[in-house]
């Protein structure tokens, strides 16, 4: 199916937005691989784009560029997470702003806006799930399962024993 | 299937042929009654989104302040507006078409369904390009590209669409959250909690939207109106023009599906193709070379 001229303009619109929102979220983050996320975002508009213009003139053109940029995506995302990883390993951090100094010789530091004060944020503590029932008690050698469920209905009814309530207090 | 478009250039629009020739375009259409309406309302039914990201950007504070639902609910009501608002009073804002919004579609159920696509897809960008934790933003991602592809079936890319699911949303997203578990074991850094220049950037992103969004406009409106009579009366028409009537006579209409798509790429495009498969091999032996390098401390802590 192809479209017509208001398909061609609803795709438009749409990979100017992603693209857009791709350049504000490049432009504002700190994080190296949120960055790289955001380049990912402006291909996907330009992408949205070929598609559109594809199905507008009826020609494959457009689906094949946006193929060729989807092997470019991938590609760039190769060279650029093992870069990340190396980046890692010699500064343990992934912000931005500690490689400043890669920038050319004569070239002025940048001034960044200092990060605010609020601490670390501690490890988030994910839900795990409740232990199901008490951990099986360690039966000696010479018990039989009959002397575990002999040993189980005691414990339903421990008043009946009371040395055994002391040794097990 | 309506007529071919015609591609001729609006003889008020192309001042010059540089860059520079744009902006008597858009003085020109400043100036106009209609445009600069137009224009305005444009920008003011991106305002809303692009203030909702400015609000919705990390700094500090809890992960679900209220300011940033404020800022999602801004997000989706630029959206509403997109659809609902008029954005011309004259005429259609499309041509060949009654629509006077700026996302206006015929009523079907494509229309809906892409209206369903495209919502989901601008407001997990947002999302994304603004969520604390980098997981998150990867997530956000592989929403953006799941409603993508359906906006690419949509057009008849089936072989797109899968690929991109397959290539994009099941190898690299799920690579960069790898890396992101290798380099970011715990919880969320100090500098995911804090954006640097969210009000220059989120100002610069609705002005590049908004001129996006209006060269759109200019050029579709210039654009002739109904179906074209016939490509052989008009010989001085543009080398695209004629191609893609070339290939919509010849190549979607005898292979409308993959096989035209596969021909194409293999005859067309091979060269291309083998271009494409040398830079993946180069990349390979890069990130091999860079990644598998190891540095003198962390050979010195082992």
């Amino acid at each position: 199916m192809t479209g017509n001229d208001a398909w061609l303009n609803n795709y438009l619109v749409v990979g100017a937005l992603l693209f857009s929102l791709g350049a504000v979220g490049f432009l504002t983050r700190r994080n190296l691989i949120v960055i790289f996320l955001c380049a990912e975002l402006m291909l996907q508009g330009v992408s949205t784009t070929l598609v559109g213009f594809s199905g507008f003139h009826g020609t494959w053109g457009g689906q094949v560029s946006a193929i060729f940029s989807l092997a470019l995506a991938a590609a760039e995302a190769g060279v650029a997470l093992a870069l990340f990883v190396m980046l890692f390993k010699r500064g343990f951090s992934l912000d931005v702003s500690i490689w400043s100094d890669l920038r050319e010789e004569d070239q002025p530091p940048v001034e960044e806006e200092p990060l605010g004060d609020e601490p670390v944020e501690k490890p988030r503590e994910w839900p795990h799930l409740a232990p199901a029932g008490r951990l099986p008690e360690r039966q000696s050698a010479g018990t039989s399962v009959g002397g575990a469920a002999v040993a189980g209905a005691a414990r339903h009814e421990p008043v009946t024993a009371g040395e055994g309530a002391g040794h097990h207090g | 299937m309506t007529g071919l478009p015609r591609l001729e250039r609006g003889t008020e629009l192309m001042a010059g042929p540089s860059l520079w020739g744009f902006a008597p375009l858009f003085a020109a259409g400043m100036l106009d009654g209609p445009l600069a309406q137009y224009s305005l309302r444009v920008l003011g039914a991106l305002l809303p989104l692009f203030l909702g990201v400015f609000l919705m950007l990390p700094r500090g504070g809890a992960d679900r302040s209220p300011i940033r639902w404020l800022g999602a609910a801004l997000v989706v009501l630029s959206l509403v507006l997109l659809v609902t608002f008029p954005l011309t009073s004259a005429d259609g804002a499309v041509p060949d078409s009654a629509a006077t919004t700026l996302w206006g579609l015929p009523q079907t159920i494509s229309c809906y369904t892409f209206h369903a696509l495209a919502f989901v897809s601008v407001t997990a960008a947002a999302l994304m390009i603004t969520a604390r934790n980098p997981v998150y933003s990867a997530l956000w991602f592989s929403l953006v590209l799941l409603s993508n592809s359906g906006l690419y079936l949509l057009q008849g890319a089936d072989f797109l669409s899968a690929s991109t699911i397959i290539v994009y949303a099941g190898a690299i997203v799920v690579t960069f959250l790898f890396v992101i578990m290798l380099a970011q074991p715990n919880g969320a850094a100090r500098y995911d909690r804090f954006a640097r220049e969210g009000l220059l950037s989120a100002v610069t992103g609705l002005l590049l939207s908004g001129v996006l969004i209006a060269a759109l406009h200019l050029v579709l409106r210039t654009e002739p109106r109904g179906p074209v009579a016939g490509i052989a009366s008009r010989p001085a028409d543009s080398v695209v023009t004629i191609h893609a009537a070339a290939n919509r006579n010849s190549l979607l209409a005898s292979h409308p599906h993959v096989a035209g798509l596969g021909r194409t790429l293999f005859t067309d495009q091979v060269v291309s193709v083998e271009i494409t498969g040398l830079l993946l091999l180069a990349a390979v032996v890069g990130a091999m070379l860079i990644a598998g390098h190891r540095t003198e401390e962390s050979h010195d802590r082992k």
